[in-house]
This record gives structure tokens, sequence and C-alpha cells, in this order.
């Protein structure tokens, strides 16, 4: 039976009961361990998001960011905390970016100050998801009376405005580090994701082969997470960037409001102490923007990421450039 | 007559990624007459509605025009810009999609719709929109108060209808209609089949009609253009089509048709089912099932009410007190028009769903009154599913072999090398051989019969007694059903578990089954021997539904 437009053409293999539908093209795919399989199928995925010119643009520039703070013990002129350079002079040749009203060298401040940053986004991103994908995957699944009382502690996590929740909790658990950054982040961070995983599990649940699993015995949790999970990972992973971007920026947002630890070096605290000198008074502008920069350069990769992750989701999208 | 389109050596590619473009479309050549009304038949992935899309200038990408030429009217079309293309539009050729009814947008009425189009295309002055739309709704035989409609309110076939008049609002020479009728139910095609008819007499305009089913196109057209493979390995008028085929696909095409009202009934592949035989089976099976335990299955009385959506809303009666046994080894075919409440049995038979009164049992089990897991899990060893689209019945990322291997470990004490052995076997029941390498691979590389095997397969694990088919053949070709009703009634026999076949397709239904349930709007309106009901129908509902297939006659 034909079916809709653009398919049609694209399944002229599909014919022929008995003989091969993809002839010599097929790979046999005898024997092939699922690790095997899985690595086929990231390298795939892998290779359809790089195949977006702006998520290549993305993942270049995540990827810039995340070497230069991994080799920032090589890479960075000076100790960070190091105060003994002259305070506060502009860019100069012996220190790129200027210096800290504590006399500390800002470039090498920045490449440190990214490895706090960047992990905290990493991490607030992947525990994040972690949260929604549990929490919204049996949401989807499963109905019944819990259903409704998870779906109420979600919408009670979507209504409270973040930031001021934000702002109670780190001040509430202040000198906690960024462990307590991190919590609060995932706190507030994970019930738009739930939100999304949850719609689309209840339109996976409904296709034939759910149900069909129902059939072959298939306990729930062993249906959402083999039959389902693996369905809607292209989501998921938007999902962590999406989450991951939001973490960088909640990150750098509360640490500039001071409440953070503010002796650790990052992005955030740069900002904060770059405030609290009055850098732009003082002229010391590389202070102010070069943080601010590089997170929203961070922000920026991973957004753009997501656009090469929609076409994973989204065959429609692969097909051709209409 | 005067030639309204020629289709010059006209090749259709799609361009893949990392591959060699796919030919959809090769080297096809044609013309048609002013006011013709042609068919175009041909199996899924043909390329017939790639054509249809091509003669429109319909096609997007990835699909691309490669060679040839269609000359509209003397005009060469694939080389007009878009803008040249939205005027030609005008008076020139339109299309009715398969999907049609779901192209119009829910939230405009219809009038809306139709004001979009002289709007975009100024055919028709201001003052003449409301007349000129009236008009063309009462064309299709539709009442003008759904202009005021919005589709959402409209049936489907309501809304088909609305579609092919949207279509003639721009008064076109050329209607290309891509199945119709496809999406729609067994009675309802049948009434647009009959308006899209009128309407080409009426209206004069030169029409082509696309279609799998060759059924429905000889009855409606005058010629007919096979397609296989991207080529056209015939062109005839439908009587000789009938009468004299001469392409060997065009006589297969055939052959795979037959009147479910006919004495006898075979199509290639299927033996054919006299009446000896089928109460041979019947009688025959009772007797050995002393040392096991009795697995028949008994409803009584079933109905199931659904509750208002909506209040102020009536509720739904699904089900209205149906009664039918299933004995081991039987084949009951349960057929009706959709909304008949088919489906509902079955869910409530699989302990989907549970019925609002009456009982339902399976050997001494109580299948309406389970709750726990493990109930439902034990009857679902017994009882097993074959499910209406094996595209989407299969999880696209797990191999055959893990999709089979799941319900052994469930349902079987089975592990490691005997699972693996026994899921090879499975493959091997139903014919999908070499097994080992049909147990590597995913569903994709799989085409629709052989995804419909795996299903099967799946269903047959856990040494069901008996299986519930919903339709099972209706997404699959004509000529790759034969082999899945083949196979079931096989496996019917010679495992012997009990059928319950769920189609609304009366020839099959003749075919592989020994008894019948007519089922309209929840309630039984006959039941009997297949070949009995089916040759001598009692019931009007009956009646109607055989009237509905489209037989193998051109239309005089």
């Amino acid at each position: 039976m034909t079916n809709s437009i653009v398919s049609t053409g694209m399944q002229t293999s599909a014919q022929g009961d008995g003989n091969d539908p993809q002839g010599p093209q097929v790979r046999t795919a005898r024997g092939q361990n699922p690790v095997l399989r899985a690595l086929e199928v990231i390298g795939k995925g892998f290779r359809t998001v790089w195949e977006v010119p702006k998520a290549r643009f993305g993942l270049i520039l995540l990827a810039l960011i995340v070497l230069s703070t991994l080799f920032a013990p090589w890479l960075s002129p000076y100790d960070p905390k190091a105060g003994d350079f002259e305070a506060s002079i502009g860019p100069s040749a012996q220190h790129w970016l200027g210096t800290t009203s504590n006399g500390q060298d800002v470039l090498s401040q920045l490449l440190w100050g990214g490895r706090v940053s960047v992990m905290v986004a990493m991490v607030s991103g992947l525990l994040s998801t972690c949260i929604a994908v549990l929490v919204g995957l049996s949401w989807g699944y499963i109905r019944s009376f819990a259903g409704e009382f998870v779906g109420f502690i979600v919408n009670l996590f979507l209504v409270i405005p973040s930031l001021p929740l934000m702002i109670i909790i780190a001040a509430y658990l202040q000198n906690g580090g960024m462990s307590v950054i991190i919590l609060v982040i995932v706190l507030t961070g994970w019930a738009w994701g739930s939100r999304v995983l949850r719609s689309q599990t209840q339109s996976l649940r409904s296709r034939d082969f759910v149900t069909a699993a129902a059939f072959s015995g298939d306990s729930s949790w062993r249906i959402i997470f083999h039959e389902i999970f693996p369905n809607m990972l292209s989501l998921i992973i938007n999902n962590f960037f999406g989450a991951a971007t939001s973490g960088a920026l909640s990150e750098a947002g509360l640490e500039f409001l001071g409440l953070g630890d503010s002796t650790t070096v990052s992005w955030g605290t740069m900002l904060y102490w770059a405030q609290n000198n009055n850098v732009i008074l003082t002229g010391q502008w590389a202070l102010l923007l070069a943080p601010g920069l590089m997170v929203a350069l961070l922000a920026v990769s991973m957004t753009f990421i997501n656009f090469g992750v929609d076409r994973l989701s989204n065959p429609r999208l692969r097909e051709g450039k209409a | 007559m005067m030639e309204l389109l020629r289709v010059e050596n006209l090749s259709v590619e799609y361009d893949s990624p990392d591959q060699e473009p796919v030919k959809a479309v090769e080297d096809v050549s044609f013309s048609l007459d002013q006011g013709e009304f042609v068919g175009l038949v041909g199996e899924s992935g043909s390329g017939k509605s790639t054509l249809g899309f091509a003669v429109t200038r319909l096609s997007k990408p990835p699909a691309r025009i490669s060679k040839g030429r269609v000359l509209f009217g003397g005009k060469d079309i694939t080389t007009l810009s878009q803008e040249e293309l939205r005027r030609q539009r005008c008076g020139g050729f339109a299309m009715v999609l398969q999907s049609g009814m779901n192209a119009l947008n829910p939230v405009r009425t219809v009038r809306k719709h139709f004001v979009d189009i002289y709007k975009a295309h100024g055919n028709v002055e201001k003052k003449d929109y409301e007349a000129h739309s009236r008009q063309l709704v009462e064309k299709v035989g539709l009442q003008d108060s759904v202009l005021n409609a919005y589709p959402g309110e409209l049936s489907g076939g309501m809304r088909q209808r609305v579609s092919i008049s949207l279509a003639l609002a721009l008064e076109p020479k050329l209607m290309v209609f891509d199945e119709p009728t496809t999406a729609l139910d067994v009675l309802v095609q049948h009434e647009v089949m009959g308006t899209i008819r009128e309407l080409q007499k009426q209206e004069g305009f030169t029409a082509i009609l696309i279609s799998h089913d060759l059924g429905v196109v000889l009855e409606s057209t005058q010629r007919v253009l096979v397609m296989h493979n991207g080529r056209i390995v015939e062109d005839a008028p439908s009587e000789r089509i009938l009468t004299d085929p001469q392409d060997d696909y065009t006589k297969m095409l055939l052959s795979h048709y037959g009147d479910p009202r006919a004495e006898h009934v075979s199509v290639p592949g299927l033996k054919p089912r006299d009446e000896a035989a089928a109460s041979g089976s019947v009688g025959g099976t009772p007797s050995q099932a002393d040392d096991e335990e009795d697995m028949t299955v008994t409803v009584t009385g079933v109905s199931k009410i659904y509750p208002a959506r909506k209040r102020g809303e009536d509720s739904v009666t699904a089900v209205n007190n149906v009664t039918f046994t299933l004995s081991p080894g039987q084949s009951l075919a349960l057929v009706g028009a959709s909304g008949s409440g088919k489906s509902t049995i079955a869910k409530m038979l699989t302990g989907v769903e549970r019925p609002t009164s009456g009982n339902i049992t399976l050997g001494g089990r109580r299948v309406d009154q389970m709750k726990r897991r493990k109930d439902l899990r034990s009857l679902r060893s017994d009882i097993q599913m074959i499910f209406q689209d094996p595209y989407s019945a299969l999880n696209p990322l797990h191999t055959v072999e893990y999709t089979l291997t799941r319900p052994i470990l469930n349902y079987t004490d089975l592990r490691g090398d005997d699972a693996r052995r026994r899921m090879l076997e499975l493959l091997d029941t139903v014919g999908l051989t070499p097994v080992e390498q049909y147990a590597a691979k995913l569903p994709h590389q799989l085409s629709g019969g052989q995804r419909q095997r795996v299903v099967i397969a799946r269903a047959l694990a856990s040494n069901p007694h008996v299986l519930v088919a919903d339709e099972p053949v209706s997404m699959l070709d004509m000529t790759l059903r034969a082999g899945i009703l083949a196979l079931l009634d096989d496996l019917r026999v010679r495992l012997n578990v009990s059928m319950l076949y769920i189609t609304h397709d009366l020839l099959s239904a003749r075919l592989i089954t020994d008894s019948i349930m007519v089922l309209n709007k929840g309630t039984v309106v006959e039941r009997g021997q297949t070949a009995q009901v089916l040759q001598h129908p009692e019931n009007d509902y009956t009646i109607k539904l055989l009237d509905a297939i489209p037989s193998l006659r051109t239309q005089a």
C-alpha cells in the first residue's frame, strides 16, 4: 500500500516476500555483538550530527573549550591563584588579558576556571537528564493515580520561578562548594525535561511494538528501558545539551551573585570579583568580557549542537534540504 | 480526441546520501487524451505515486526528475518555475492524496479553505465565493452546511470528499487521485469511488486513478497502466487487461483476485477450502484435547460500553451482547466495517480491556476478571496476538533474534543455547530461511511480508493455544497476502491452535476460516459457516459489505 508522500519511493526496496530486500548491500550482521552494534549506531549518529554545518560549528567550539580547560595546566602561563603580579593592569605581552585587582593573571584564571564551569555544566546536565528520564518515562508509561501525583510535583517545579528558588536554596546551603551549586541547578532544572520526555513516552507507548512486548511477557521496567528508552535517545541527548546549557548559565549566574564559593576559580566567580572591584570603572574590560564571553560561547556551542541532534530525532529533516 | 498530457521518457530518482540514487521511475512514456479516465496500478514501491507526483510537479527532494519531459497541453512543465507552476495549477492539474482527509487545516472551517484558494488564484469574484463553494461541495455529494464545519467535525469519508471538491475549485483539466479511498472504511470507499466516477463523467476532466487495487481501477477506468519496478509493463484498455492480459506481472496480479461469493474460491499459494475439509478439522480436534487443559474460549453475553467523552455526550456501546465459542483448532472470522467493535472484542479477549458485562473464559479461567499481572502473563502465554501493522509492531532498534528471544525467556524454561535453538526453529516455522541470517537482521532490513512473518513467529514463541489475528494482511500487498494467509492456515492446522481472524476483507475470510460472524455496530447480525454465509447472505449489512467489494468487471 502506498503511503505518504516522500517515503514511497524510498520503499522501493521493501518488496518481494522471501527475497532479500536490499540485496548485497545488507551487511550480514552475523554474530555481531551488541557493543559493536551500539558503537556503529553511535558512529552513525555522530556523522548525522556532524553533517549539519551549525552542529559542526558547535562541536568544534565545544571541543576547543573542553580541550583548553583540560590542558589548562600546560596552556596557562601562570598559577591562577598566585597574586604576585602587579595588580589591575591592562592587557600586555606578559598578561594577555591583564591582571585582577589581587594581582592574578586573568588568562590563567580563564583557562583554569573553565574546568569548574564546564564540569558543573556537564554534571548538572547529566544529573538533571537522568532525573528527567526516570520521572518522564515512568510517568508517561504508567497510567494510574501515582501518575497524577507525579504530575502534581512536576507542575509544582515548573511553576515555581526557578531563579528565586535557586537563590534561596543556595543561600540556605551557603559554603557547600560546587556540589551545592550542582544540586541547586539539578533540583530546579529537571522538571521541564521530564515533561517533554513524558509526552514522547506517551506517544511511543501506543505503538504496537510496545503492546507486543507486553504480550511477550516483558515487565514494565523492561518495556520502558528496552523498548521505549532507545527510541527516544536523540530526544534525551537533546535534553542533555539543553540542561547543560542552562546549567552553565545558572552556575555563572549564581556565582556572579556571590552564592557560590568565591575562593574557587571559575568563570562565575571571575565575574563576581570583576563586578565587586568595579573593573568597568578602572577600564579593565577584559576581566568582565572574557569570562562572560566564555560562558556565552559554551552555551552557544551546545545550542548549536542541538540543531544537529534535532536531525537525529526527525528523519524528515535528514532526507534533504527542501 | 485531443491529447492533454504526454509523458516522454520520464525518469525520477531519489537521492540518498552516500549511496547511488534510487531509480523509482524509469524511462516511462505515455499520453492521455482529453477526458480520459486512466488507472495506474502497481504494488507498493512500484513507483506509481512517484510518477503521479512527477506529472503534477509536486515531487519534493530527495525525489528528482532526472530525465524526460512532461508535456501538459503541449507545454513542458518540468522546467517551469515555482510561480509559473502556481499559476498553471489554476485550470491545470490537481491532485487528491491518500491522506487528503488529513490535509485540511483543523483550525479553519471548510469555507475558509475554499476562500484561500479563490484568493490565491483570483479565479472567482468575491461576491461569488459563497455560491461557488456551495456548488462544489454539492457536486461531491455533501450538504452545504459542511462549509461551516471544522475538519474535525467531519468523518473521514466526508473530509476526503471535501478535499476532492477543493481540488475541483480550480477547474483542473487533469486530476490525479492517489489512492483516494485506501485509508477509508470499506463501505465508505465504495461510495467515494462512486462519487469520483460520476464527477469524472459530469465534469469531463481527465483523470488518473493511482491504486494498488486492480479491482477498484478496473471498475472505474477505461484504460489501465500497470507499473512494476518503476516501469510501465502494460498499457491497455480495461477490458483487454481483464480478458487478455499480456504481461506476466499483470496476469499474476489478476490471479490474486477472487469473489468471496463464488462457489469455489482459490488464489495461488492457498489450497482451496472445501466444506468437507472445513467441517473435518472442526469436528476432529476436541478428541485429542483429553490430557491437556481445555482451551476453549467462551464469550457469553459480552458488552463493552465506553463512558461519554464529554459531559452531555452519550456513552458509546462498542460491543453489544456478543456470544460465541472458539474451540481448539477452529478458525473463526470476525468481519465488519471499522467501528463495528471487532478490535474491542480482540482487546477484551486478550485482557487488554475488560468487558462492561458478560463473561469471557478460557477453559476454566475467567479472562474478564483478571487483574493481577501474573494472571495476565499466564493468559498471554496461551492467547497471543498478531498485529495489523508489521511496520509498527517491531521495535526498529532490536534484531529479530532479540524480539523472538524475549517471549521464549519469559514463557518457557529454555535458556541459553536451547532458547537460541528454539528461536531459530521459530524462524524456520514461519519460512524465514536461512534462519541464522534472518536472526541477525533489524526490522528495516526486512520487507513488509517478512516483518509480518517475524510478528507471527513472536506470537508462536509461547506455544499459545489461541491466536488473535487483527487484520494481519491489510497492510500488505495483494501478492504477499496469499503467502501470509497460507502460513496462518497451515500453522493453525499443524499446531492445533484456534484462530480468531479479524478482518474487513471478506475474500481472505473465505479463504482461511470455517465459521464467520458479521458484526455491525457491536451487534452480531449474521453467523454461520463462512462459505454458506458469503454465498447466501441473509442480513442486509452482510450484503452491503459484499457489494462494496470491487468485482473484476469493467465499467460497461
